[in-house]
């Protein structure tokens, strides 16, 4: 093909987004709206796992070291736990330390009692967070094993709900991703087909006039991108502009007891980049591939 | 030069449009094909730009056996032919000009040449002052002639012309023929169908009359007979 031919393809396909422009701007109105559709579902996801990582996080498991642990038992402990690959982190936490945060919860005439030796009432011990409840009791077992660990205290019950919840999460997530996805492409390859159907005539006459079945496609191809990136243009920024206003006004509601997880909600920098990969690649992709194949059956004159 | 060797033609509904048809045309002839509706020379037009193939025997054109032919070679083929369509089959959205330099740009030819040959054929079939108009503002006179040019544009050997009159008024058919016949003068063959046998009486031209899917008469000077 030459470089005339290919310029030429290239105006023809805009000129032709700009010719049928009811049906460009329908396509792109669809295009844009399930984008939307699944870019929401898509930040709901991941916000959703978000404030469930964050429930994780705050789910400690206490680690009591027996009562003659020293400096040398403690470092070693302090190893092993190094060394297991689900503890995301840990604290260790002397005599003193315990007693202090004990002295915050319990009354003062409690603690009277135990003045003599109040120092050695409490044993040493390591407040450890783990990267994946789903795991707690094999890790449980774990540290349970390291020499010179008298007692794991952890909340199980807390681990599996949260757990439960997570699965739901990304099996709900995924599951509307994809049925969005699966309603999108049907609506888009239906759009496709009815821009390609009006143009028949059009596809036919060059077919007369000794047009090669690349020649006809490329305009369609062209106008496909174009429309894909247009679209996928004005969904980043529909988007972008909706959930920041969104986030912004959520965090100000303070009132609603829910501030920690606000805080943890995902901005939009941090997805912005993959979130306009996906809708571009999604939108050149679908005008693509749909502009081949429904071009494809008139093709045969 | 066209040649149907015993073609037949039975479409999948059983439907026998064509029925042992042999007719040679030599280059730079001038043939009307007339007969009834449903005589079979829609079929014939069908068969002549490889849109059906035959459901046997063979068909010449230009060097090409037609009913053999890949499908990457068809676009090849149709480049050496011109046709011409009763519903003109020009593209709406765009001018005249540009319906014309189409079939230059099918072929690769450059914007170069497309800027020296477009206007060339307008001005040939009377259009040269109308050139960025629209096909909404032309008569339907006027968009066979553009259709016309875009089928001479690439310089065919043949043109074929699938009932040219057919939309038009009267007074213009005769313009439309004489245009064919004036091309037809510097060596290019023309095959013309048409039902318009006092439009053909017009003509001092070879005639070949189907009917049932045959070959009734070919007489070469069907106004005498």
């Amino acid at each position: 093909m030459k470089g005339s031919s290919f310029t030429y393809l290239l105006k023809e396909g805009g000129r032709n987004i700009w010719v049928n422009r009811m049906m460009s701007l329908a396509s792109i109105g669809i295009l844009v709206s399930c984008m939307l559709l699944i870019g929401s579902a898509i930040l709901l996801s991941i916000n959703l796992n978000g404030m469930v990582n964050y429930v994780e996080n705050q789910n400690e498991m206490v680690a009591f070291l027996e009562d003659s642990a020293d400096d040398t038992l403690v470092n070693a402990v302090k190893s092993a736990l190094d060394q297991n690959d689900n503890v995301d982190s840990y604290a260790f936490v002397s005599r003193e330390e315990a007693l202090e945060r004990y002295s915050e919860i319990v009354p003062d005439s409690l603690l009277e009692n135990l003045e003599a030796d109040k120092d050695e009432v409490f044993p040493l011990s390591f407040r450890i967070t783990l990267k994946d409840l789903s795991q707690i009791e094999e890790s449980i077992a774990k540290i349970e094993s390291i020499p010179g660990i008298m007692q794991v205290n952890a909340p199980t019950n807390v681990a599996e709900t949260v757990t439960g919840i997570k699965r739901a999460v990304y099996i709900g997530g995924s599951g509307i991703v994809v049925i969005l996805l699966s309603v999108t492409l049907i609506i888009i390859a239906n759009t496709i087909k009815v821009t390609v159907f009006n143009r028949r005539k059009e596809i036919n006459i060059m077919k007369f006039v000794g047009a090669t079945d690349l020649f006809i496609r490329m305009p369609f191809v062209v106008e496909g991108i174009l429309l894909g990136v247009i679209s996928a243009c004005i969904a980043y920024l529909l988007l972008w502009g909706g959930y920041t206003y969104l986030i912004d006004y959520v965090q100000t509601q303070t009132a609603t007891g829910f501030s920690a997880f606000l805080k943890n909600l995902v901005p939009f920098s941090q997805v912005a980049k993959q979130l306009f990969a996906s809708f571009v690649t999604g939108g050149v992709a679908i005008g693509v591939f749909g502009s081949m194949i429904f071009v494809r059956k008139h093709l045969k004159v | 030069m066209i040649r149907f060797s015993n073609v037949s033609k039975t479409y999948d509904n059983g439907t026998k449009a064509l029925r042992n048809v042999d007719l040679e045309i030599a280059d730079g002839e001038f043939v009307f094909i007339v007969g009834s509706s449903g005589a079979g020379k829609s079929t014939l037009i069908k068969l002549l730009l490889r849109e059906e193939v035959p459901s046997s025997g063979a068909i010449e054109v230009n060097g090409y056996s037609v009913n053999r032919l890949k499908r990457r070679q068809i676009p090849g083929f149709r480049r050496s032919l011109g046709v011409v369509f009763q519903d003109f089959r020009l593209i709406p959205t765009m001018n005249v000009y540009d319906n014309v330099a189409f079939a230059l740009r099918v072929t690769n030819v450059s914007t170069r040449d497309i800027r020296r040959r477009v206007p060339y054929i307008l001005s040939l079939v009377g259009l040269a002052s109308k050139a960025r108009c629209k096909m909404n503002e032309l008569s339907g006179g006027e968009q066979q002639r553009v259709a016309l040019a875009r089928a001479l544009v690439n310089n065919p050997k043949l043109i074929i012309a699938d009932e040219p009159t057919g939309n038009i008024d009267p007074e213009l058919s005769y313009e439309i023929v004489d245009l064919l016949n004036e091309i037809n003068k510097v060596g290019t063959t023309v095959l013309m169908v048409t039902h318009e046998h006092d439009l053909v009486a017009q003509f001092n031209h070879r005639v070949i009359t189907i009917n049932g899917g045959s070959v009734v008469a070919d007489d070469a000077d069907w106004r005498r007979r």
